[in-house]
């Protein structure tokens, strides 16, 4: 596949996204890099931002199948990942596989912090290794398959905040951000009126193939080793236990209690990667990993208590260990 | 500019790069050398300085030359590898001038093989197209840096200061590499049959001038003696090896001759020291430097006040010289006699009052000059009591009076105290009366009706 081609689609997806979704650019053009990379991503935001309707047109516009979880305590894993149920056929009965939601394309766990853990965790194989096994039978998701899952930063009663494995296996943590009155208006003008935009699909309904090729040609972007080493070191920096923290930065050592996984490397690599692609170049920039980094690494830095204390983000950690470790 | 720019062009952009990083090297090489060239030839011209005042061995010399050589190459190599810009820092500057978005860097660093071919090609090709966008020698030109100039400036007073202070070292140095250095130009000297002779007197006057028991003033006498015969030998000599030995030897034998002259100087300081340190024994007379010699003394007293008041100096005549047991005496008159023997008692006397023959006192060497005073007043302790000196009369006591205005002008001699003066300087009010009071005699009979103080002078 060319690269022009990869940067046409994706510009065409993210344009007829935007005809719905009223701002949040980085958080469409950040979805769709997830996407193309093989990843998912978690959306946290307050209730009404459109995240639902965001992860809605996107599944429409990429042509592909889709399905919304509500997260609710009694959710019980055999209502996502499906069950054996008895039927009986020309006088035999017998267990039959019923798919559950989770086998689609695009799946949205909405309020994903509602479920109980063992709920949570069964979405866990599935965003990691794109199968389920019900009753020691391993049955293979889709291709290609993303998780989208939103979850409330209010209203914490009664939830589950997810643990910090599951949180590692999002590829990117994105921040829905309410919109500004410019926003604002242009959804009022947009919703309220007698004309309503609609997506449009911009891939055929066997765009799977488009897909693939396209996420293939994501992994061939050109990286140089420093580039590769300014994200070790990045991320390297983030560890506040290892080697007695000599490569940590002193915020790191007081607010952080555990450091990004190699996952976060994995997940700032291959999204400086898309951006690039989406960007019209074949290799990536350092303009690259500074557009990535935050949803890559926010959510797999761990705050200890008296980051908590005093209000100390995540992003605040980033930002600081950016600004500390030399690119060169 | 259309012919270079077409010529650079032609080139991959992992060539830019690599040329980048070369050019940039040598700047850094330049830099290096500029900043430690100063200072490594303050330590040569250091090292010169040593070797000319025969301080330090030849050997030495060339040994200390190369290590200071070595320690400069190693201080460039050890700032080289620390600042030597590498490829990727080369791709990174290339990828700022041209506002490539890391493409030279990318280009520069990956390995190719590892990659699709086509990517990289393509990559290739749009790095080629701005590289019509940056000249290495236009970008990158060659400035000295600031830290030369501050290198220059410190190794500029580093020397002065060495240049300042070489007197200073050669009057505290150690005297046992002088008698080597004596030797080995000897040595040298010996091969060769004209100077043989010369060779052999510097030998010998090496081994002299290691016995203890020796003088410090017949030291001087002997070293004068053979450094005229070394100059001499080189006014006359046109081999410019043999002239260079001789050189050499005359150099050693100055630096000999300094030392002598030092430790000459400190011993007097010395004796000086003991004086002071016995107040009680210099009221007794002359103290210690004329014991021993009682017969002497008086008429020395009388010699040496008859100078005093004459504004003179305090010099002996040849009589008293040979009785003089007066260290500091004895040194400054075998000083100015380079060869006593010879001469009269009537040339030596002249010699002693100032008038030493031409080109004497240059042998001599300009610090020793410098360091023995000649002509100077004697010392406030020669003055016998009631003889006037630099600071007045020695033992006297004064008193201030203070009398009547028209009291006061008749003792100047003016007619009233308005009246102008034939000198215009204005006169004090309080006049001060210098008159010294009689010396105290214990045994004088008491005065018969006692005065005040004040009306002492007035009334004599």
């Amino acid at each position: 596949m060319e690269p022009e081609k990869f940067q046409l689609v994706f510009k065409r997806l993210e344009a007829e996204v935007r005809k719905v979704i009223v701002g949040h650019d980085d958080v469409i053009r950040q979805v769709l890099i997830a996407f193309f990379a093989g990843g998912h991503v978690l959306l946290e935001g307050v209730p009404g931002l459109g995240k639902t309707l965001l992860v809605k047109s996107l599944s429409h516009v990429l042509g592909v199948s889709f399905k919304r979880i509500q997260f609710t305590p009694d959710l019980m894993p055999s209502d996502i990942v499906g069950t054996e149920v008895l039927t009986e056929a020309s006088g035999r009965r017998e267990f039959q596989f019923k798919k559950g939601p989770i086998f689609a394309h695009v799946v949205l766990a909405d309020e994903i912090n509602r479920a109980t853990p063992k709920t949570q965790s069964a979405v866990l194989e599935a965003m990691e290794e794109k199968q389920v096994t019900v009753f020691g039978e391993s049955h293979a998701l889709a291709s290609p398959f993303i998780v989208l899952a939103t979850q409330n930063p209010i209203e914490l009663e009664g939830t589950y905040p997810l643990p910090e494995a599951q949180l590692d296996r999002f590829f990117f943590k994105l921040m829905v951000a309410p919109p500004s009155p410019v926003e604002l208006r242009e959804i009022l003008k947009r919703t309220t009126g007698a004309e309503t935009g609609d997506a449009g699909k911009v891939l055929p309904d066997d765009g799977g193939k488009l897909i693939g090729q396209m996420q293939q040609l994501l992994r061939q972007v050109l990286i140089a080793p420093p580039i590769e080493d300014y994200v070790v070191r990045i991320v390297y920096a983030t560890q506040p236990n290892l080697m007695n923290g000599n490569g940590a930065t002193s915020p790191v050592k007081q607010y952080l209690r555990f450091g990004s996984s190699p996952r976060g490397a994995q997940a700032v690599i291959l999204g400086a990667k898309g951006n690039a692609l989406a960007d019209g170049r074949i290799h990536v920039s350092y303009e690259d990993v500074a557009k990535v980094i935050y949803p890559a690494l926010r959510h797999r830095i761990i705050l200890n208590f008296q980051a908590e204390a005093e209000n100390v983000s995540t992003d605040e950690i980033v930002a600081e260990v950016v600004k500390q470790v030399p690119r060169a | 500019m259309r012919t270079s720019t077409g010529t650079q062009s032609r080139e991959l952009p992992e060539q830019r790069v690599g040329r980048l990083a070369a050019r940039l090297r040598n700047q850094k090489l330049w830099d290096s050398l500029l900043i430690f060239l100063p200072p490594l030839l303050v330590a040569t011209y250091l090292a010169i300085v040593l070797y000319n005042f025969a301080w330090i061995a030849p050997l030495t010399f060339y040994l200390l030359s190369g290590a200071m050589l070595g320690v400069g190459l190693l201080a460039v190599v050890v700032r080289i590898r620390r600042l030597i810009p590498s490829v990727p820092v080369a791709a990174r500057l290339v990828d700022e001038k041209t506002s490539a978005k890391d493409r030279f860097l990318t280009l520069a660093t990956i390995d190719v093989a590892l990659w699709p071919g086509a990517l990289v090609e393509r990559l290739r090709n749009e790095a080629a197209a701005l590289l019509e966008r940056i000249d290495l020698r236009r970008e990158f030109p060659y400035r000295v840096k600031r830290s030369f100039y501050w290198s220059f400036l410190f190794s500029l007073i580093a020397a002065t200061l060495f240049h300042l202070s070489v007197p200073l070292i050669g009057s505290t140095r150690n005297q046992a590499p002088a008698y080597d250095t004596l030797n080995e130009v000897a040595a040298k000297m010996a091969k060769r049959p004209p100077l043989s002779a010369l060779a052999h007197e510097l030998s010998t006057l090496a081994m002299k001038l290691q016995d203890p028991k020796l003088a410090e003033q017949e030291k001087q006498t002997l070293i004068h003696k053979v450094l005229e015969q070394v100059e001499t030998q080189q006014r006359k000599e046109h081999e410019k090896e043999s002239r260079a030995l001789l050189g050499e030897a005359s150099s050693a034998l100055q630096g000999l001759e300094q030392q002598s002259a030092q430790g000459q100087k400190e011993d007097t300081e010395k004796g000086d020291g003991g004086a002071q340190s016995k107040p009680s024994q210099q009221g007794q007379g002359e103290g210690k430097q004329s014991q021993g010699d009682g017969d002497s003394k008086g008429e020395l007293n009388a010699e040496r006040s008859k100078d005093m008041q004459q504004g003179q100096k305090a010099q002996n005549t040849p009589q008293e010289q040979g009785k003089e047991k007066n260290q500091q005496s004895q040194g400054d008159r075998k000083d100015n006699q380079p060869a006593p023997s010879n001469k009269s008692d009537q040339d030596t006397g002249k010699e002693l009052t100032g008038k030493t023959p031409d080109g004497a006192q240059e042998r001599l060497g300009r610090s020793r000059s410098e360091e023995i005073p000649q002509g100077a007043p004697p010392a406030e302790r020669f003055y016998k009591p009631g003889e006037e000196g630099k600071e007045g009369v020695k033992g006297a006591r004064y008193v201030t009076v203070q009398l009547p205005e028209e009291l006061a002008a008749d003792t100047k001699g003016e007619g009233s105290v308005s009246k102008p003066s034939k000198e215009t300087r204005a006169f004090p009010k309080t006049p001060v009366s210098n008159a010294p009071l009689p010396a105290h005699v214990p045994e004088a009979p008491m005065e018969k009706q006692q005065l005040p103080l004040e009306y002492r002078g007035i009334i004599r």
